[in-house]
């Protein structure tokens, strides 16, 4: 049997390993350099543990993953920071994508007008930088001078209105929202393009077999863009889970009130970096970075192992 | 009795009219025919019957039941559409059985009604599969099982064979006609292929530019075609069409001065403009010339027993004449065309058929 390489393009092995290396090398060295490394240096970091009176390394085996798991002064802070990014998550999930879906499914509706204009400020927020959308949410919901106290009071609802972004029980929530209504158009996107997939006479058929377009949409094309909707969940697991910006943006690296907002990222940051009187720690940031890592991986794989498994894709 | 009726039927999108005051009547038990060349609204009719279209004016009616308003569901019609639109997600068993599901039939009727489709089409040991481990063949039959189910007054079909290949689709041709005397369904079909059109149909409707030109059976349109356009459309290769004036009772001059004697309408009056119109298959090449024309040959396609002449008139217009055998000439020689007088067509300035 003849090898596969000379079969299709009738060229001798070494030129073509020669190209393989060629066509490969450039991705293959920009992985290595910025993911590969980092990810391996990392890990490697969070097996020593830095003596700032010496400036020395020693190597602890698991010993950081120990201290930050049971020792109060860090475990106290990992859980919570753990526990706030699983509420993150959770809010996302609940509001984000079946919000997405809700508006994907408006936006294929057949005998809708202006479609464009709604997809593009639908989608808007997420192209704007997270910087901005912080300080204008902070302006928007300020209790001193935001215009969200007046709108609510505009209704005589004004009862309603809380510094929500100011109190430990609201805050999280509130910056989760925000992040909600800025990431949106993402699933919308996706599960829209999913949507226009799906043919038209699939629905025919369907509304001959009796369905009305919103069963129709729970009968025919949501078990259709299950895939997508997997996709989408994934996708918001990893971003949820490497999260930092938006909270680091509108409450700075302590997410406050007394660290109600902290999640993963801003632990981290403040760990590894230091933060005011917290010295930074090489060591003990590589742990939690690791940590990320892992609970990120485990996610992940369950996804792919778990549920991608028993996912069909279809093509129409 | 499930006969379709449609009155005044007039459908349009926004201002594009697409539909033009269009009367059916498919009679019970009928196998009827959409044809027409591509866009002229034949899928739009379909769909305005099915319900899946809102109409602008007119009505249709089912079964004596005027359906103008009620739900594709609720008009007791069944689809079977292009691209099989079978349910990826389920399988055959759950492609047949989910309109009855929804419609709250009881269980062991959707498994009776299924079985009996299945049995009837042959899919009995494919009940389990999803649709894409199924050949085309086998899609459509379960589409076709799918409207079976339903136990429709009206079946409608919007070229169910186009997506198959040749070989298949004779096969399948035969297996609807055969289904269609089996059920004494009442159908409404469309279609490109004139074949599928004149084997299947009782009666054949052809469309042009949103209006039924002529509704009549198979050979009615074939040996008298109503117009200029169903003469055009119906037979293949086209109908050979010549520009003639008329001469006196019963001569015909033609754009390149030849004369023709021919038998005309007796109210015709010397200077009419008129279309002749022969098809192919009435043409003969050699004779003795009383109805003759005389041309040169350009090219000789031959398919075997017969074959295609083209003869160009001194007018530069192209004539295509059946050949049958050993045509006895070549490319360049002049030629002679004899017609069959009583296979004439005529047509007057606007397109009528005369006589
Ligand atoms: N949603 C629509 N909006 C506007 N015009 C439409 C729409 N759907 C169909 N048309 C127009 O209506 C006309 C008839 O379309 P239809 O699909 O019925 O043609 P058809 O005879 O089935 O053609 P084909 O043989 O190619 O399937 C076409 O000119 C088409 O452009
Ligand atoms: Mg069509």
């Amino acid at each position: 049997m003849s090898s596969p390489h000379s079969a299709i393009v009738g060229m001798g092995r070494a030129t073509y390993l020669r190209l393989l290396v060629f066509f490969l090398a450039p991705a293959a060295i920009v992985y290595t350099v910025f993911s590969i490394y980092p990810l391996l240096a990392t890990i490697f970091n969070s097996l020593y543990l830095y003596h700032s009176e010496t400036k020395s390394y020693d190597y602890v085996g698991l010993g950081n993953f120990t201290t930050l798991l049971t020792d109060t002064t860090w475990s106290v802070p990992f859980w919570n920071a753990f526990r706030n990014n699983l509420v993150f998550f959770a809010i996302h999930m609940s509001v984000q994508n079946p919000i997405g879906l809700a508006l994907a499914a408006m936006l294929s509706l057949p005998r809708l007008r202006l479609r464009a204009t709604y997809r593009t400020l639908i989608f808007m927020p997420t192209m704007l930088s997270v910087v901005i959308i912080g300080f204008v949410w902070q302006l928007i919901l300020s209790p001193l001078w935001g215009i969200a106290k007046l709108f609510l009071q505009t209704f005589g609802l004004g009862f309603l209105f809380a510094p929500w972004l100011g109190q430990e029980g609201s805050a999280l929530i509130t910056i989760s929202l925000i992040s909600v209504w800025q990431f949106v158009g993402i699933p919308m996107i996706l599960i829209y393009t999913a949507l226009l997939a799906i043919p038209e006479e699939l629905i025919d058929a369907a509304t001959v077999d009796g369905l009305n377009q919103f069963q129709a949409f729970v009968w025919v094309k949501l078990p259709l863009i299950l895939p997508t909707i997997g996709l989408v969940s994934i996708l918001t697991f990893v971003n949820n889970f490497n999260a930092f910006d938006l909270i680091y943006a509108m409450k700075g690296a302590l997410a406050g009130p007394n660290f109600s907002a902290d999640i993963m990222g801003t632990l981290f940051y403040r760990t590894f970096f230091g933060n005011q009187l917290q010295l930074g720690n090489a060591s003990m940031g590589s742990t939690i970075a690791t940590m990320m890592f892992i609970i990120i991986l485990i996610g992940v794989m369950t996804y792919l192992f778990v549920i991608q498994r028993r996912m069909q894709r279809y093509s129409f | 009795m499930s006969e379709v009726k449609i009155r005044n039927l007039h459908k349009s999108y926004g201002s594009v009219d697409v539909l033009k005051d269009n009367n059916l009547i498919v009679e019970n038990g009928a196998f009827v025919v959409l044809v027409g060349p591509s866009g002229c609204g034949k899928s739009t009719l379909l769909r305005c019957i099915a319900g899946l279209e809102p109409i602008s004016s007119g009505t249709i009616t089912i079964g004596g039941k005027t359906v103008n308003d009620l739900p594709p569901a609720q008009r007791e019609i069944a689809m079977v559409f292009q691209s099989y639109a079978l349910y990826p997600h389920m399988d055959v068993y759950g492609n047949m059985a989910f309109g009855l599901k929804f419609a709250k039939t009881p269980r062991p009727e959707i498994d009776a009604r299924v079985a009996e489709a299945a049995r009837i089409l042959q899919l009995e040991p494919l009940l389990k599969r999803r649709p894409r481990e199924l050949s085309g063949g086998q899609r459509q039959r379960v589409a076709i099982g799918r409207a079976i189910v339903r136990k429709p007054q009206v079946f409608l079909f919007d070229e169910p064979l186009s997506n198959l290949d040749a070989a298949l689709r004779i096969n399948t041709r035969v297996e609807i006609a055969k289904l269609h005397k089996m059920l004494a369904a009442t159908i409404v079909y469309v279609t490109h292929d004139q074949v599928e059109a004149m084997t299947l149909a009782d009666k054949i409707v052809v469309m042009n530019k949103g209006r039924i030109e002529q509704t009549g059976k198979p050979l009615d349109l074939y040996y008298k075609p109503a117009n200029l356009f169903v003469a055009g459309f119906i037979g293949s290769p086209a109908m050979n069409f010549l520009a003639a004036t008329v001469k006196d009772g019963k001569t015909l001059e033609l754009a390149d001065s030849q004369h023709l004697n021919v038998p005309l309408p007796a109210a015709s009056k010397p200077g009419d403009q008129v279309t002749l119109g022969c098809r192919p298959e009435h043409m003969r090449l050699g004779g003795d010339g009383t109805l003759a024309l005389k041309g040169t040959v350009d090219i000789i396609e031959r398919l075997g027993e017969t074959g295609f002449a083209h003869i160009r008139m001194a007018t530069g217009q192209t004539i295509i004449a059946e050949v049958r055998g050993d045509p006895g000439t070549s490319p360049g020689a002049s030629a002679t065309l004899s017609l069959a007088p009583a296979q004439l067509h005529l047509f007057d300035a606007s397109g009528q058929r005369l006589g």
